[in-house]
């Protein structure tokens, strides 16, 4: 569904580049999570991929359309959920749905339905300006869902929602999983993409550093670790160890003969440990 | 369809934005200014002090000739103040500087001239006549109207000596030396050579209706020049054009589509304007054709200035040095005797001449045309420049 071949873009068109010879191919069916702290490359990319930038270097197919030639029917295939919303403000929520509709060649989906399904239902006739930033949000994703794409890109879909809302946008991104879309979800947030990712790429200074599946990373990198909580004079100190780490195991080991253990708990290492493990930085 | 659904929806939210509203404002107070503020035909009521130092038989023969022409009339005398007041007078020709300097207030009583139209018997000047030079020159001063006085020299021909305040024009001051020349020789000799253009449309347009094509051309096509961008900045900050973007629609039709708004805003402000104060006057379907094309290139020249900003900050330089050239051809229409052919390449020249055309009675019909195919051949190859330049810098 995309190939990406070779991609660079610099936005000064010299040798700083904001993306710097990256390759991967998203598969159709396929949910592909862009991870990396901000400023790493993922936007840029995005924006490739979706046509706000224009394509420099490099060899780029988007569903099926190759980038260096202009093919505006593209956009019938494709929804895009922005980070920042971008609603009229003047314009209802239904108005805005409304409007956009017109634009696709396409059949399209019913307004009220995809405003009762992002939870803004008794909102349709509300002007946008009036809404908070998680209903415009809300309605920023509902808008890339009108055309019922074959393809959608994904910034950071959960950002700035409130959990119960968040968890609702992940239930409509996984039924859309389930009905064959391919989805691009950019994000810094490891557990969105662990949870609804096939496969993730970890992207950092504008060059992807591994691609594989989130069970595979914790395969290869993730270690078993412990977390052990006990009491030293008088104060509770905490420490997480590796169980297959030698070092560590002595540790465990003078800690459980010499302190009074608290709690003590096993668990897997996260996408975002694993992404510090590889790329030696943090994810903020 | 495309098209028609984003002209609709630009003009759902223009209809609730704050711009629209401003551009019909100013339309409506361009309509109340020329409807309570300009008079169709205005006197100009001049005021003038004058002392007569000749016999009285002979002031009574001059005046009683104008009474006797309609061009004055007796009004009864008024008690005039003298305020205290000092000042100095130069002669221009002697350069000698006299100084004046009252401390009592004084009260005179001055006769009183009324000067009148003779084809309307409207009043268009008063002249008061002292009875003395002193009071004369210090009404003059005081109230900075031109005063004069009148004797008779050595050899018992009229002499005049005229008091002005210093701001008159040097060609003010040739006309009065001219008035009062007595041996056509002196000028006969130029009116060859001089050249007359006659002010044809000031003799069709009364004054409120001269001030029209200036009002819709400002209020109406200029104004499509700003508003129009400021639409797109408006966009640009909502960051709803990088949505659109992401559609199959094209980037002209969401650029025409803000120009039809505009087109639109325009026609409704050059009608509240235009029709109160011209009536079944002018060829509607003309104007309405100027109204449009030229309504078209200015906004299509706004949208490429915008399409080099990033912001309607960014782009106020540039809007500055725009504005001010594009209002200099005001100057032009309103002194005619200030026409030089660098101001003929400034588009709202031929737009101020256009609505001219249309709106006096028997009007170059052929220029109107002329020009709204230059406008509309314009318009369309600025739209394309910007339609070009959009497409790479509409989303960044």
């Amino acid at each position: 569904m995309i190939s990406v071949k070779n991609l660079s873009h610099s936005y000064n068109k010299d040798e700083t580049k904001a993306v710097n010879n990256i390759s991967f191919e998203v598969q159709k069916g396929e949910t592909f999570g862009f991870l990396g702290p901000s400023g790493a490359g993922k936007s840029t990319t995005q924006n490739i991929l979706t046509g706000l930038l224009k394509l420099q270097q490099g060899e780029v197919t988007v569903g099926g359309f190759d980038l260096k030639k202009v093919h505006n029917e593209r956009f019938n295939k494709i929804g895009v959920s922005f980070e920042q919303s971008n609603v009229y403000g003047k314009l209802t929520a239904k108005e805005n749905l409304k409007f956009y509709a017109k634009l696709f060649d396409v059949e399209t989906r019913d307004p009220d339905e995809l405003i009762a399904l992002v939870g803004l239902q008794g909102k349709e006739k509300v002007r946008a300006g009036e809404f908070s930033k998680g209903m415009k949000h809300r309605l920023t994703f509902a808008r890339s869902m009108l055309n019922n794409p074959e393809l959608w890109f994904l910034d950071e879909p959960t950002t700035g929602l409130d959990p119960a809302i968040a968890a609702t946008i992940k239930d409509i991104i996984r039924e859309q999983q389930k009905k064959g879309t391919t989805s691009f979800l950019t994000t810094h947030n490891m557990f969105i993409a662990d949870e609804l990712c096939d496969r993730v790429a970890f992207i950092i200074d504008g060059e992807i550093k591994l691609i594989d599946t989130p069970k595979n990373l914790k395969l290869e990198y993730g270690k078993k670790l412990i977390d052990i909580e006990y009491v030293k004079d008088d104060k509770i100190v905490k420490e997480t160890l590796k169980t297959v780490d030698e070092h560590d195991k002595k540790r465990i080991s003078e800690i459980v003969n010499a302190y009074d253990i608290r709690t003590m708990h096993s668990k897997e290492a996260t996408l975002e440990e694993i992404f510090i493990e590889v790329t030696g930085r943090g994810l903020v | 369809m495309k098209l028609l659904s984003s002209y609709i929806k630009e003009m759902k939210i223009a209809a609730r934005g704050f711009y629209f509203y401003v551009e019909l404002g100013i339309a409506i107070i361009m309509l109340l200014i020329l409807l309570f503020a300009i008079a169709e035909n205005p006197d100009s009521k001049s005021k003038e002090y004058l002392f007569n130092d000749l016999p009285d038989a002979m002031t009574d023969a001059f005046v009683e000739e104008d009474i006797e022409e309609g061009v004055a009339r007796w009004a009864d005398d008024a008690e005039l103040t003298l305020k205290p007041i000092a000042f100095e007078i130069t002669n221009e020709e002697t350069g000698e500087l006299a100084s004046y300097n009252y401390d009592e207030e004084k009260i005179v009583t001055a006769r009183v001239l009324e000067k009148v139209n003779t084809q309307t018997g409207a009043l268009t000047g008063t002249t008061y006549i002292l009875d003395n030079e002193e009071d004369m020159i210090r009404l003059s001063y005081a109230e900075q109207a031109i005063g004069a006085t009148t004797s008779l020299d050595d050899t018992g021909r009229l002499r005049y000596k005229y008091y002005l305040q210093g701001y008159e024009t040097d060609r003010m001051v040739d006309l009065l030396y001219v008035l009062h020349n007595e041996d056509p020789d002196v000028f006969a000799a130029s009116f060859d050579s001089q050249q007359v253009r006659t002010l044809d449309t000031f003799g069709t347009l009364n004054s409120r209706q001269g001030l029209v094509p200036l009002f819709v051309a400002f209020a109406g096509s200029l104004m499509g020049f700003f508003i129009v961008m400021a639409y797109i900045f408006l966009d640009k900050d909502e960051g709803v054009i990088k949505a659109f973007a992401v559609t199959p629609s094209s980037v002209w039709k969401y650029l025409l589509s803000k120009t039809m708004v505009i087109m639109t805003t325009v026609v409704v402000s050059s009608s509240i304007i235009t029709i109160p104060v011209m009536g079944g006057q002018p060829n509607y379907l003309l104007f309405y054709l100027f109204v449009i094309t030229t309504t078209f290139a200015f906004a299509t020249l706004g949208l490429l200035v915008a399409s080099f900003s990033k912001s309607l900050t960014q782009a106020f330089g540039a809007l500055f040095v725009l504005a001010i050239m594009l209002m200099l051809p005001a100057f032009s229409y309103f002194i005619p005797s200030f026409d030089p052919v660098w101001l003929r390449f400034f588009p709202t020249y031929p737009v101020l001449q256009g609505y001219k055309e249309i709106l006096v009675v028997g009007g170059n019909v052929g220029y109107v045309l002329m020009y709204s195919g230059v406008f509309l051949v314009g318009g369309t190859l600025l739209f394309l420049l910007a339609n070009i330049k959009f497409k790479k810098t509409l989303t960044v």
